[in-house]
């Protein structure tokens, strides 16, 4: 910080600084600012994701429903990015708190409780910046595994584990259901790839026999810095 | 009357649409949904009219941050449960105002469904289960007064 006084400007008896009273009101008007916008992406979030969750209701065409429930699935991963991200530090996001919040979720939304979905996690902090595109990513690969893994009636386990080591954030969600079976990449997978070069990740979706794992390895380093410097 | 009477829901929410999909949800949970403010005086006199056993309250309402207020006298003019549905966890008063809890926004029907269905019981065994889902946070109040099936030490 800098010390030099503001011209002009008598400083107070307590010796604090010349304009510490109007450096004070500025950080705090700042601060409140921020809030404010923290809180009104939060709740156009909620907003977008109640007009799909409305919309969805209303619609009797199942494949209709069904691609509806894709994007809210899709909104809603952002959006639980977004009520971690002011938590704590809002220039980081830990990935683990994230994941074990989405795996409720997306057990939950397709009815499985007979999986059984295996975390390992480590505690790793990635830059806000690159959460919502790493969110989608772990979206993608364990909606597939709860989705397509195993078919109804068929028990099943899916694993999670995150970990951290020279400087490479590595994720694997392995499942041991029926595998790819050839079936050409979709819509997911395809984000999956694409979010996956903005990352600059390294990331492989193969047969295991049995089942499909999935790794997504991430430069540390090649994400950008949570850096005030930086525009 | 051999089957529970569900219980009796109040919204106090200013976006309509927000609240439109919460009483989905609380219909879902088969809980009945009884009214729903915009305001911190509509709640508080739609509270006293109504008295329901679990408000839903939001902090920002149409007349301001006032839904902390609100929460405050619906639970001592009422006695009804509150529980706050807000962006602004961090913004609380650390006695949560007398509430019983927060879900923090953006939320998933999940999330939702899982605080109520635990609530619920709660509520009707005026004691825990177990620990709290993922995405509800209770007060420091009711974490002890519901401590019954709440493993925690410290
Ligand atoms: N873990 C898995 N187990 C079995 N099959 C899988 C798995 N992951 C993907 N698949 C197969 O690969 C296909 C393509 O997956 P992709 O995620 O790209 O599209 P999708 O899941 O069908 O649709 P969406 O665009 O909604 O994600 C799936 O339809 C499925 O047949
Ligand atoms: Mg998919």
């Amino acid at each position: 910080m800098n010390d030099q006084p503001e011209a002009g400007l008598p400083g107070p008896e307590s010796g604090a600084g010349p304009d510490a009273g109007a450096l004070e009101t500025a950080l705090a008007q700042k601060s409140a600012l921020l809030h404010e916008i923290d809180h009104r992406v939060k709740n156009n979030l909620q907003l977008i994701a109640s007009l799909i969750l409305l919309q969805s209701r209303r619609t009797a065409d199942p494949a209709a429903r069904a691609a509806l429930k894709t994007v809210l699935e899709r909104v809603a991963a952002v959006a639980t990015v977004h009520r971690r991200l002011f938590q704590n530090d809002p220039l980081s996001f830990d990935v683990a708190d994230f994941i074990r919040d989405l795996t409720g979720d997306l057990a939950a939304s397709a009815g499985r409780d007979d999986l059984e979905i295996a975390l390992d996690l480590d505690h790793i902090a990635i830059p806000a910046a690159s959460a919502a595109a790493f969110a989608l990513v772990v979206n993608e690969l364990l909606g597939n595994a709860v989705k397509h893994a195993f078919p109804p009636g068929r028990r099943g386990r899916v694993s999670v584990r995150l970990s951290n080591g020279d400087g490479l954030c590595r994720l694997t969600i392995a499942d041991d259901g029926v595998g790819l079976g050839g079936q050409p990449p979709g819509f997911g997978l395809t984000i999956v790839k694409l979010l996956g070069q903005q990352l600059h990740a390294d990331v492989q979706v193969e047969d295991a026999q049995p089942g499909v794992r999935a790794t997504v390895i991430v430069p540390m380093t090649a994400v950008p810095k949570p850096d005030r410097a930086s525009p | 009357m051999t089957a529970p009477d569900p219980l009796d829901v109040l919204i106090v929410e200013d976006e309509v649409l927000l609240a439109e999909e919460l009483a989905f949800l609380v219909r879902e949970a088969g809980l009945r949904e009884v009214g729903r403010a915009m305001s911190s005086r509509e709640a508080v006199a739609l509270a006293a009219e109504l008295t329901p056993d679990l408000a839903l309250v939001d902090v920002h309402l149409r007349d301001g941050p006032t839904g902390v207020e609100a929460a405050r006298l619906i639970v001592q003019d009422v006695g009804a449960v509150v529980l706050f549905m807000t962006a602004n966890v961090a913004r609380l008063p650390s006695d949560y105002a007398g509430a019983c809890g927060v879900i923090g926004k953006p939320y998933s029907e999940r999330a939702v469904k899982t605080a109520l269905a635990y609530l619920e019981v709660c509520l009707r065994d005026g004691r825990a289960p177990g620990p709290p889902p993922l995405g509800l946070t209770l007060s420091p109040r009711y974490r002890e007064l519901w401590d019954g099936g709440l493993a925690e030490t410290g």
